[in-house]
């Protein structure tokens, strides 16, 4: 009918014909296993007592034979001016002059970090100090002048970057140029090859991280499961083509009707409502959604000291009554969790949801952040699992339709073991790393096999005692982080043969976009809603 | 059907001057979405050949946009090389085996565009297509529309209008996706009745049938206690001044049993003087104090209001004594624990005078105060104003200096004088009840000050 493009349907810009039955699509299937890797044990049995030191133990006792055995590889054949590089067990045992490889924790010092004193600081200042974009000091005569991130020089006098190297027994200081090529975060486990040198620094000639963990094959979570359920496997059970997953992140939902439009648009496209019957059979193959953090826009009932300090100097002329620290409920804007669970019980009759948290959402800041409770969604509540009296874990939960996930989030889907975070790690480590690169700073988690590497450093965390949750020990087939800037994606591959997607998934509040993932071949597409004007 | 449409249309967009779009149609008249989007273009048409700018449409694109600025991620890319100094940009992690970012530049992303826009701009974003897969019209207003985001308007108002549908029923008829697979719990009737914290206990009248039967029991109970024929009464009694520990969802089945015990238990606390005109409030704190009974013994299984009503029916006919069979064992600790809890009673009610308010957390201190008469006669306890005021027996330290020199700390009696403006201790509150008689409440809640439960009676 426009006579431009023979492949556009305009059949819905005809006169409607009532006696043709219009298609109602069924949606694909989507098999979908939560692991709890990242739950934390319920009520009294979580101890915030803990020393954090234990968690870099435990982080180094977990990592170390997988650090060794490639620097083995690597390091045992180094050799300088007929020297060969010797291992070292402990880092205070190299020996100046002598060539040798050592394991162990990473440790960056920065004149910008988050410092208790500046806490102290906020007390005694109107304004705390500016929010830091990167750690790193600029001035140290490292590079050419990047301009002032905030003049001051903090409390360490201006020195710039150091870069230690910690186990048990005590740390050393790492020199060299080579460190200038490397990412590095506090937490990282590393081996490094030099020697010592007369100022009793370590200069590196040549690092090695653990590098991927061992990658499962397709289905054989749910394989393993029907084996150890005692059900015959069957003969390479035959399953259905696998959909697409759709992952969107920064929701951003406030309550204001002000910019609320293209969420419909994303509402009414994947149930399949919108667009032509070409389109929405291709929504239609799109069998689960993933929400990867910062559904809601402020979701913290509590004002943060920073509001108060606003607040009271804004109310110092009325003198209103009482400040209050605490929480005010009378200040509770219930507007926002309403209208995501209306989004969200409007999507769940067609389309499996899972929900990560991120950093605004309404459950703990520190990481690894639990499943959103269902008290927030009196409508979608009824799609959830129902509450399981026993707090056993793992088997004897039931799988929601709608599953609230914690963050960090492992699960399996369509056989694919994903990953997934809501963007905090990745941005805490940009802060580290000079450069704009995200997908390296993601691929370099990877490699370390940290979901979260600069936990507890500056990350607030949960002390874990006996073993680091944060270690990854499956490598997964798809790493999908949100809240990110903008749409990035890349395929990493590993010394045995794994290959990892990486998506940074951008925020749907600024640029209207979800990214689509096809299941058989996880390649993502991105479908973008806009406004025209 | 054709002409419900086009009548439908006229009605709202024109007369009306509404924002319909496809899906508040194809709600409205129960067809599929595509229909609707085919019936808003033919009325589209139609009137806008009758009448050129009669009404205003907006459309919905689909298709691939063709590339813009920077919006693609290579573009990032390049740009960032140049900025970033040498040193510190993006060289490969040791084992990297990704090369470095030029890589994404190989693997162009498919970026598909669903682009909302007015009927007026309509020729001009097609234009930055580079090509359409699909176009329909998404909404029609009578004037052109000012500000896109009010269509936001139209979903609203669905959700609002048609909230009551069941979606995984009605949807199919509008062409929604369809999910086989979808789990849904049923619904549970709305959030339990906050336990209310017995006062209204007291109050709390229960139906003719439970009521009619509890008049057996009250009888009983306006007796003395311990000339109880039952054990239940006692237990009862005893249980139900047991409310500081009791928080429960009422459990359905000990309901009955409770029911009795309570009435018990009232009259009990106002035996000293009141007995007829306590009958209602009493069987209203029978309620009240029911739920609380149950605590430990029960698990909390959770709310089920349904259950509670089944359950009076049912078990009305069991004066107590079947029902207490299963608790006998806990009947035992909770005696214990009840006169643990009386020796601690500091207030007694001596001026017992008749009194009709019947408070329901007050009525439960009543029954331990009048068990123990045995308290020293000194410890007066005079109200004022609702406030407690008297001497009162507390242990006093002393601590003196013997002739060798020692520190002695004796422990001894020692007469005191209080005053105290909180009402007593809230563990009667704690009594949950399942439905609270207005006067009850409405007393109750008129005062909170007063300390003496006696206080209640005397003021009327």
């Amino acid at each position: 009918m426009n006579g431009q493009d023979p492949s556009t349907d305009t059949s819905l810009l005809e006169t409607p014909d009532m006696s043709t039955p219009h298609a109602v699509l069924d949606r694909t299937p989507s098999a979908y296993t939560p692991h709890p890797t990242y739950r934390l044990p319920p009520g009294s049995a979580r101890h915030y007592q803990n020393q954090y030191a234990d968690m870099y133990f435990a982080r180094l006792a977990q990592l170390k034979p997988a650090t060794l055995a490639i620097a083995a590889d690597a390091f045992d054949t180094f050799s300088i001016a007929d020297e060969t590089a010797r291992r070292v067990d402990r880092v205070l045992d190299v020996r100046q002059g002598e060539l040798c490889w050592v394991v162990g924790t990473c440790y960056m010092e920065m004149p910008l970090k988050p410092n208790v004193l500046d806490d102290i600081g906020k007390e005694h200042w109107i304004a705390a100090p500016p929010t830091r974009v990167k750690y790193d000091h600029p001035s140290v005569a490292l590079e050419a002048g990047e301009g002032a991130h905030g003049a001051h020089a903090g409390g360490t006098g201006g020195v710039g970057t150091q870069i230690m190297l910690e186990d048990e027994s005590g740390r050393l200081r790492l020199t060299g140029s080579f460190l200038r090529g490397c990412l590095l975060v506090t937490g990282a486990i590393v081996a490094v090859v030099g020697t010592e040198n007369k100022d009793g620094d370590f200069e590196v000639l040549d690092l090695r991280v653990p590098d991927l963990p061992r990658q499962p094959q397709r289905w054989e979570a749910d394989d393993g499961n029907t084996a150890l359920t005692g059900k015959k496997p069957g003969s390479k059970k035959k399953r259905p083509r696998a959909g697409k997953v759709a992952i969107v992140s920064g929701l951003g939902i406030s309550g204001d009707e002000g910019d609320t439009l293209t969420l419909d648009l994303l509402l009414e496209y994947l149930l399949g409502e919108s667009t032509s019957p070409a389109d929405q059979e291709d929504a239609s193959t799109i069998s689960r959604l993933i929400i990867a953090g910062n559904s809601l826009s402020h979701a913290s009932p509590i004002p943060s000291r920073q509001d108060v300090i606003t607040a009271a100097t804004k109310n110092a002329a009325k003198a209103s009554g009482t400040r209050k620290y605490g929480y005010d409920s009378a200040a509770y804007n219930a507007a926002p969790t309403d209208r995501l669970d209306q989004w969200l019980a409007s999507l769940l009759p067609s389309m499996p949801i899972t929900l990560l948290p991120g950093a605004q959402d309404p459950t703990s800041t520190s990481l690894p952040q639990q499943p959103i409770h269902a008290a927030m969604f009196p409508h979608s509540r009824n799609y959830m699992a129902p509450p399981t009296a026993t707090t056993k874990d793992g088997d004897g939960e039931e799988v929601g339709w709608f599953d609230s996930q914690t963050n960090p989030a492992d699960f399996t889907l369509d056989g694919f073991r994903f990953l997934g975070t809501g963007g905090q790690p990745v941005d805490d480590v940009y802060k580290y790393i000079a450069g704009e690169e995200r997908l390296e700073m993601m691929e370099a988690m990877l490699r370390w096999r940290l979901s979260a590497p600069t936990a507890p450093d500056t990350l607030p965390c949960y002390p874990f005692q006996d073993e680091d949750q944060f270690v990854i020990k499956d490598c997964p087939h798809v790493f999908f982080v949100g809240n990110q800037p903008r749409f990035e994606t890349t395929l990493i591959e590993g010394p045995v043969g794994q290959a990892v997607r990486i998506i940074a998934v951008p925020r749907f509040k600024e640029t209207g976009e979800v990214v689509v993932v096809d299941m058989e071949t996880l390649v993502p597409e991105v479908v973008r809603f806009e406004v025209f004007d | 059907m054709a002409q419900d449409y086009a009548e439908y249309l006229a009605i709202n967009v024109l007369n009306e001057q509404q924002l319909i779009s496809y899906r508040s149609l194809s709600r409205a008249l129960k067809v599929h979405v595509n229909l609707a989007k085919q019936m808003l273009y033919e009325f589209h048409r139609k009137q806008n050949a009758k009448k050129p700018g009669s009404v205003h449409a907006t459309y919905l694109i689909t298709g691939i946009r063709r590339e813009q600025t920077p919006a693609q991620t290579n573009g990032v890319h390049s740009q960032k090389d140049g900025e970033d100094t040498v040193m510190q940009s993006s060289p490969p992690l040791p084992e990297s085996s990704a090369p470095v970012p030029e890589e994404s530049a190989e693997e162009p992303v498919v970026v598909r565009s669903v682009l909302l826009v007015k009927e007026e701009h309509l020729a001009q974003a097609k234009t930055t297509f580079e090509s359409i897969t699909g176009i329909h019209i998404y909404s029609l207003q009578a004037n052109g529309l000012n500000d896109v985001q009010s269509l936001t308007e139209c979903n609203r108002k669905i959700a609002v209008d048609y909230a009551s549908e069941d979606p995984l029923v009605a949807w199919k008829q509008y062409g929604t996706i369809q999910n086989p697979n979808v789990k849904r719990r049923t619904a549970r009737k709305g959030p339990p009745p906050a336990a209310p914290v017995t006062k209204p206990a007291e109050v709390k009248l229960k139906q003719p049938a439970p009521a009619a039967k509890s008049t057996v029991p009250e009888k009983q109970a306006s007796k003395d206690s311990n000339t109880n024929s039952q054990d239940s009464t006692t237990a009862a009694s005893k249980r139900a001044s047991k409310p500081p520990s009791a928080k429960a969802t009422p459990e359905p089945t000990k309901k009955p049993a409770a029911v009795k015990r309570q009435d018990s238990n009232i009259f009990m606390s106002f035996a000293k003087g009141k007995t007829k005109p306590q009958k209602e409030e009493s069987q209203s704190s029978v309620e009240a104090a029911t739920p609380a009974a149950e605590p430990e013994d029960e698990t909390m299984a959770g709310f089920s209001d349904e259950e509670d009503d089944a359950a009076e029916e049912g078990a009305v006919a069991d004066v107590g004594e079947v029902a207490n069979e299963p608790e006998g064992k806990s009947k035992r600790q909770r005696e214990a624990e009840l006169e643990a809890m009386m020796d601690q009673e500091d207030e007694v009610m001596e001026d017992a005078s008749p009194e009709k308010s019947a408070d329901g957390d007050e009525g439960a201190i009543d029954k331990p105060n009048s068990q123990h008469p045995q308290q020293p006669a000194k410890d007066t306890i005079i109200v004022e104003n609702g406030r407690r005021r008297g001497r009162r027996r507390v242990m006093k330290k002393k601590t003196v200096k013997d002739e060798d020199g020692y520190l002695v700390t004796k422990e001894e009696q020692a007469w005191e004088s209080f005053s105290e403006e909180e009402p007593p201790p809230k563990k009667i509150k704690a009594q949950p009840a399942a439905s609270t008689n207005k006067s009850a409440a409405a007393k109750k809640d008129g005062k909170p000050g007063q300390g003496n439960i006696m206080s209640f009676f005397g003021k009327k």
